[in-house]
């Protein structure tokens, strides 16, 4: 198979996998099962590589990962969750990660897009307009 | 009978018919007639032999030898003024190629003026260049190591701004400050 249609195929598994447009660990497994009979060893490789990095983009669009300095409520986790499922259009729940080293504030990223709102970014950017 | 035996003999007669009047006299001083008009005749026709066979080519000899002289005379002068009109023109090519000399001289060093005050002045150009450029290299390094101070001062401050944070921030504080900043997020 070549790489184009590698793409497709995982692709192609990746929508078999989306139940109501979030990915279904059931259809997953169904659709893993259904590759392993279906395919050869050196077949299956390449189409498994790309169907995991597909299905761990669609839960990275499903997840908004919260990077926090000091404790962060479940509340206020929801309620930044709430705001990017608002604006994305999707639901989005919250994956909250303790780091001191953001100093104050927090990071969030979903998908491909990164939210910054810490102490440490502030630090930063100041340290860049004074050079 | 020779003409000469023919004028001895009237000059026989003739001196007879004359003895009788003037020779008695020119008798008297040992003069004889006869004689006398023999040896005139001889005289005249050695003159003429003379004149005719020796003193005319001479004289025809000399005056070629006048002309030839008068004409290497002409000749001299000619070539004398062939020389004088030669040394002339000589001097005169001298002079011009003594004035062709001294003017190229003076294009030589107007020329090597010129090289020199063209050199001078590309020298000053590169000068002003070389003084330009240092400058510059110098404003930019001056530069670089302002900008390269501020910004290791800015490093420091942020760094020891962070230091003091992370000592002075509680968690309380930091509960409260991640508070606001849900809200600025939600506004």
């Amino acid at each position: 198979m070549s790489a184009a249609s590698v793409r497709a195929e995982a692709k192609r598994l990746l929508a078999l996998s989306l139940e109501g447009g979030v990915v279904s660990s059931e259809l997953v497994g169904a659709v893993l099962a259904a590759l392993t009979k279906s395919r050869s060893a050196h077949q299956l490789r390449p189409l498994l590589r790309a169907y995991l990095t597909n299905v761990r983009r669609e839960l990275a669009r499903g997840e908004a990962r919260i990077e926090h300095a000091g404790p962060l409520s479940s509340a206020d986790a929801d309620a930044i969750a709430a705001h990017f499922s608002k604006a994305l259009g999707r639901p989005v729940r919250p994956v909250a990660r303790r780091n001191d080293a953001l100093l104050a504030g927090f990071r969030v990223r979903v998908a491909d897009d990164v939210t910054d709102l810490s102490a440490a970014l502030r630090l930063a950017n100041l340290a860049k307009s004074l050079s | 009978m020779t003409f000469l035996s023919l004028v001895l003999a009237a000059e026989t007669v003739h001196a007879e018919k004359a003895h009788e009047s003037v020779w008695p006299i020119v008798g008297s001083f040992g003069v004889d007639g006869p004689h006398l008009l023999v040896q005139l005749v001889n005289f005249a026709i050695l003159a003429f032999i003379l004149h005719r066979f020796a003193i005319k080519p001479a004289l025809g000899q000399m005056e070629e030898r006048n002309r030839l002289i008068e004409k290497g005379l002409a000749d001299a002068q000619a070539a004398t003024q062939r020389l004088a009109e030669a040394q002339k023109a000589s001097d005169a090519k001298l002079n011009a190629a003594s004035d062709e000399a001294a003017k190229i001289l003076a294009d030589a060093r107007n020329a090597a003026k010129a090289a020199v005050e063209a050199a001078k002045a590309e020298a000053t150009a590169a000068q002003t260049e070389v003084i330009a450029k240092a400058k510059a290299a110098i404003e930019a390094d001056r530069v670089k190591m302002m900008n390269e101070v501020r910004g290791e001062v800015s490093r420091l401050v942020v760094e020891t701004a962070a230091k003091v944070l992370e000592q002075n921030l509680d968690d309380a504080t930091r509960g409260r400050l991640n508070e606001a900043a849900v809200k600025q997020l939600a506004r």
